[in-house]
């Protein structure tokens, strides 16, 4: 044996030596994927533990319970429930009035400090009352109204008693009244009907998602309307008509790099093309829902296109055989097979662009919008971009609000990504 | 005579199971996927420095029994391994036993060349890397020009040892991969049918390369072909349905085989 | 209100001649001996598809166009002092006039406007009109050639799918379309920006500081008071996505491997999906948690060490980019790694590697191409992403290498210059579609390279 191979005692002596070396290294890199792994579900839960801990409280409001009289002729002067008529009404007054007659404050200035406990949107929440139950009239109800976010943040302890008055955000005297008003049990917490119901509004106490989420809706639809049969139709037009030449290829590389554009550039396009040029209003779900279509129509192209080559070439050869038509292979064979996979990919398009906000923010759904959409030409705007908005917003109230916002969005991804999950394994076809 | 065949044919294995001085020992092998028994209690002694060869029918456990011997059925999950294989008098399945030692001595080339994506150097010089068997560079080129000599593919590469392992023809990939497993300095070469993927001519090459390799190493060959075993081994082994039915001489196996199924597979009445 | 009716119309009347089509194909079929050529289905198919296309085409040429025409036209009731005066803006007075249409009124808009108004909405009647009678001539003409040309020899399933085959065509093509709109929008808008700004100050400059026209002229009424130098905006962008590769890479690399070659298959069934749900969350969450959670973190924790950490740091939103960033570099290198055939592996094995040798020295090189891709697919997301920056880094241009300091990037400016109002002729809006073009070039560029590199080192183990 030549001297520089070595010879198998000596080769295994070497080899026993170097084991407890190479062991520990391969332990080591299990241990970094594990670390690895942890950290990143560390990551997770940290994120989900933040959202949920702030997002939590932001479902409960503190509200105050007062004995209101429902005087037809103070609250609804013209007698006929008509807006004007509301708006001319004193039902403002009234509250005020019941509010003093508990904590009874005295001069102006201790009145100005206590009709800000009481929510602003006092006066709409009588009017809703008495227009939904005119019965009200002539009775004296218990009410439950909003306290002001001030006023909640301070029950909820982020404002402390014991930091000087001239540092807090409310005076000693309304602490007074609030422990007056405690006193007497009329401060409640209770599950917000604002944070579901209300709309985009500048008071905390008062904001809502409910305005967001119709406008996520009717946003989705269109760009579900629109992206779906397009896709399939693309996906089925490229897998099975097309022939393959330098056309479809071009077809192809364009798809994949719409895939690869970042989101805020579809934006772009919507604001110059659809907006500038083409004149459509700013901030309308038809117009979102056109960006996100677009946005949309690569990721179901993509995943549609994969469902379709799944489905094995002897279904297409047996139909085929019997005399069907291209046509009618594609739309009687083909398509019905690979539906569960166009069905799941378009699902999780779908969650995508709920959550989107850069394109959108883009096309100007970030006004400050009241009302509820009632339609895809009204003005509107999106969960996320209600998120985005609300951020700024410095108040306690709004950061819980919009963690609970979070949570909504976040469940309703959760879902759509779940049911694209139980879709996917109930309809799995083993060919 | 039947008689004696029948009786024969129920448990023990026919002919020279054991060898004088074996390198390694199996007892009363059984290996289960699962439920499915794939090696049925087998004892077999492989000798010191010869050639045998493991033949019989397709899905009769010849690879699975011979994985055994390195321990690669550790990959499979569903795999249990039940009896014991000793080298050295140490049983290899032992909890104590680490495995990359083992492999080390007893080395595996396989039915498809895998070269390493790396050049025709790295892959020879993987294994002493590993092991840290060179000590230094010179060491290793040697070691490396050795290993690629005593496979038979210096000549044809060593002017571009840093050029890509996969870019070679079937047969220098496959003579390449024994270059590999000798570079470890094994004491056993375990070949799982490592001609079938090749043509006739490079088929040719590595058989004579087996032949000749059987003078340093124990090699245990895995073949498909009863020709190729008569060529290339001087004990043969024949298995049949996970049961070893008879062990011998190559030349006598195929001339005078004593078991009514291995004289049926030789004849090709079965397989 | 009007064109909705319309279209329900047209759509009405395209079903009637599909029953007509199937009529006449019974008729056909009845009174002759042989059967025909498809079923009676296909011969309503046919006029529906034959009626409504062309009269679909024109009623969403003209619906489209109209507005255009008006506003070429309405020009000429423009009296001309407001043209001549010196804000005289055509979108704005257009808009005007627009709202007094839709009865839009705040206060007394002049009387021009409220006359132009009026013909307009005289000229919309008229339009109205007009669709109505051309898309019902359309629509009935066709209609009754169809139904002409359902004779016996007609092979109406063929007609039917070759309409319908090209319906798909069509749609194909909207894919291509968007790439052109997008790149028109970009680069017409950026051509312009470039006539008043000079490339190398916008690639080279150092000082980002757009101002509005308005801005400039009201205040200290400067020359050259905006500057365009977007020097500033790519290296912040650089340094967060640097912070987020220093995050994510070694998580996701780490985490492939140990899903990949350690992991059992519970392991991996669990903690795969987990690591998916990072890549889920809408940014505008990460971006939330960034800056309400992870930055006032950071500063409390930098001013026990005696760091001022600014409380919009590159390093908060760099942190939180690169924990969304980790799936995609977790996924892609799983499969790429996963994709190594087991035949490498064995051989591995077979010579006695640990597995940790295996991983690093055999199956790791040969998956290097495809993880190095999905690397560089994940900083083209870092880098085009748009909410995490906006909610956690700063909004001012800021030439620094340190992360605890705040910076901008190149979307931030985009998002904050086109949220709000903007005029687009001035630099300021325009500067945004400059700074898209560039996203778009530096994104696409990547994504090209990393396909590149795949595609070259695939033929490696083949």
């Amino acid at each position: 044996m030549n001297k520089k191979i070595i010879s198998p005692s000596d080769a295994s002596n070497i080899v026993r030596k170097s084991i407890t070396k190479r062991r520990t290294r391969d332990n080591r890199l299990k241990l970094f994927g594990r670390i690895a792994i942890g950290l990143a579900v560390c990551f997770l839960l940290i994120l989900f533990y933040s959202i949920f801990t702030k997002g939590y409280p932001g479902f409960f409001q503190y509200y105050v319970t007062l004995d209101i009289k429902f005087d037809r002729d103070r609250i609804d002067p013209k007698g006929d429930l008509s807006d004007n008529s509301l708006f001319d009404g004193e039902a403002s007054k009234i509250v005020n009035e019941s509010l003093y007659s508990i904590i009874q404050p005295k001069g102006r200035k201790e009145k100005k400090l206590a009709k800000k406990i009481v929510s602003s949107g006092k006066d709409v929440r009588i009017a809703k009352m008495v227009k939904n139950n005119p019965s009200l009239f002539g009775t004296t109800t218990s009410v439950k109204f909003a306290l002001d976010d001030d006023v909640d943040s301070f029950l909820r302890g982020y404002i402390k008693r014991e930091t000087p008055e001239n540092e807090r955000r409310i005076s000693d005297k309304v602490i007074q009244f609030i422990d007056i008003l405690n006193e007497e049990g009329r401060i409640s917490y209770e599950f917000s009907d604002y944070v579901l119901s209300g709309s985009a509004s500048g008071n905390p106490e008062m904001a809502g998602i409910k305005g967001a989420f119709i406008g996520s809706m009717l946003t989705l639809s269109v760009c579900l309307l629109i992206a779906f049969p397009l896709g399939v139709a693309t996906a089925v037009y490229l897998e099975e008509i097309a022939k393959k030449n330098r056309i479809t290829e071009f077809i192809e590389v364009n798809i994949n790099n719409l895939a690869a554009v970042p989101s805020v550039v579809f934006g772009i396009m919507g604001l110059a093309i659809f907006i500038s040029i083409f004149g459509m209003p700013r901030s309308i779900p038809l117009v979102g829902g056109m960006v996100l279509a677009l946005m949309t129509l690569p990721t179901i192209i993509i995943s549609s296109r994969a469902a379709i080559r799944a489905v094995p070439p002897s279904v297409r050869d047996a139909a085929y055989g019997i005399g069907a038509s291209k046509i009618q292979v594609i739309f009687h064979h083909v398509i019905p097979l690979a539906m569960p996979g166009m069905l799941t990919g378009t699902i999780i398009g779908m969650a995508q662009a709920l959550g989107e906000t850069a394109p959108l923010l883009m096309i100007g759904m970030v006004a400050f919008i009241v009302d509820i959409p009632n339609s895809v030409l009204d003005p509107g705007t999106v969960l996320p971009v209600q998120i985005f908005m609300w951020a700024d917003f410095a108040e306690r109230m709004f950061i819980q609000k919009t963690s609970a916002a979070i949570i909504v969005l976040l469940g309703f991804l959760i879902s759509m990504n779940a049911l694209a999950v139980y879709l996917r394994k109930k309809l799995e076809r083993r060919w | 005579m039947s008689n004696n065949n029948d009786l024969k044919s129920l448990d023990l294995t026919v002919g020279d199971v054991f060898a004088q001085n074996p390198r390694l020992k199996a007892r009363n092998v059984s290996v289960f996927y699962g439920d499915n028994k794939a090696i049925d209690n087998v004892t077999i002694d492989i000798g010191n420095k010869e050639v045998i060869s493991f033949i019989g029918p397709s899905g009769c456990g010849k690879s699975t029994f011979l994985r055994c011997f390195n321990r690669m059925n550790d990959t499979i999950d569903s795999c249990i391994v039940k009896g014991k294989i000793t080298i050295d008098d140490e049983n290899i399945y032992d909890k104590k036993i680490d495995v990359v030692p083992l492999r080390a001595r007893i080395g595996m080339v396989f039915q498809k060349p895998n070269p390493f994506p790396k050049s025709i150097y790295d892959n020879v010089a993987y294994g002493p890397r590993i092991h840290g068997l060179s000590e230094n560079k010179d060491h290793l080129d040697g070691i490396v020009e050795e290993s690629l000599k005593r496979a038979g593919l210096w000549e044809e590469v060593s002017d571009r040892l840093d050029s890509a392992g996969t870019g070679l023809s079937g047969g220098q990939q496959q003579r390449l991969c024994i270059a590999r497993a000798i570079a470890v300095s094994p004491e056993v070469i375990l070949m799982d049918e490592p001609c079938s993927a090749l043509d006739p001519i490079a088929t040719a090459k590595i058989e004579e390369l087996i032949h000749e390799l059987g003078n340093d190493y124990s090699i245990v060959i895995v073949t498909h072909s009863m020709q190729q075993a008569a060529r290339v081994s001087k004990r043969t082994a024949y298995f049949h349905l996970g049961k070893l039915i008879e062990v011998g001489r190559t030349k006598d196996i195929f001339t005078r085989p004593q078991h009514h199924q291995t004289e049926a597979y030789i004849s090709g009445k079965i397989g | 209100m009007f064109s909705f009716y319309l279209l329900i119309g047209i759509l009405l009347i395209s079903f009637v001649f599909f029953f007509l089509g199937n009529n006449q194909a019974k008729i056909l079929a009845n009174s002759n001996q042989k059967k025909l050529h498809s079923l009676k289905h296909y011969y309503g198919l046919y006029s529906l598809l034959a009626s409504l296309i062309p009269t679909l085409g024109i009623f969403f040429t003209i619906t489209i166009c109209d507005d255009f025409l008006f506003a070429e036209l309405i020009k000429k009731y423009i009296p001309n002092e407001v043209i001549n005066s010196k804000d005289y803006n055509f979108t704005i007075v257009l808009a005007q006039i627009n709202n007094s249409v839709e009865g839009l009124i705040f206060g007394t808009p002049p009387e021009w406007v409220t006359n132009a108004a009026e013909i307009w909405k005289s000229w919309v009647i008229k339009s109205n009109i007009i669709t109505a009678v051309v898309c019902a001539i359309t629509i009935f003409v066709s209609g009754f050639f169809s139904l002409k040309k359902i004779k016996f020899e007609f092979r109406s399933r063929n007609a039917v799918e070759k309409i319908v085959t090209s319906i798909l065509a069509v749609s194909s093509i909207i894919a291509i379309l968007t790439t052109i709109a997008i790149i028109f929008s970009v680069v017409f808008e950026s051509i312009r920006f470039f006539a008043l700004i000079p490339y190398d100050e916008f690639l080279f400059g150092t000082v980002w500081n757009p101002q509005f026209e308005g801005a400039e002229r009201a205040g200290s009424g400067q020359e050259g008071l905006s500057q365009y130098g977007a020097i500033p905006l790519f290296v912040g962008t650089f340094l967060i996505s640097i912070i987020a590769l220093c995050v994510s890479v070694p998580v996701g690399l780490f985490s492939a491997i140990y899903l990949s070659e350690y992991a059992t298959t519970k392991e991996r069934a669990f903690f795969k999906p987990l690591l998916e749900i990072l890549a889920g969350i809408p940014t505008v969450v990460y971006g939330f948690f960034a800056a309400l959670t992870v930055a006032p973190f950071l500063r409390s924790t930098g001013s026990i060490f005696g760091l001022d950490v600014a409380s919009e740091s590159a390093l908060a939103a760099g942190l939180v980019m690169g924990i969304m960033i980790i799936p995609f570099i977790s996924s892609l290198s799983d499969d790429v790694i996963n994709a190594v055939p087991q035949s490498l592996r064995d051989a591995g094995y077979g010579l006695g590697s640990t597995k940790n040798e295996t991983v690093m020295k055999i199956v790791l090189p040969a998956a290097l191409p495809g993880v190095v891709a999905s690397i560089i697919l994940a900083v083209s997301r870092a880098v085009g992403e748009t909410m995490i920056v906006v909610m956690a880094a700063g909004l001012a241009a800021n030439l620094t290498a340190n992360p605890l300091e705040a910076v901008t990037t190149v979307t931030s400016q985009i998002v904050t210059i086109l949220v709000g109002d903007q005029e687009f002729e001035s630099a300021k809006t325009l500067s945004a579609f400059a700074l898209a073009l560039t996203l778009i070039i530096i994104t696409l560029a990547m994504n090209f390279y990393a396909l590149h590199i795949v595609k070259k080192y695939r033929e490696q183990y083949e």
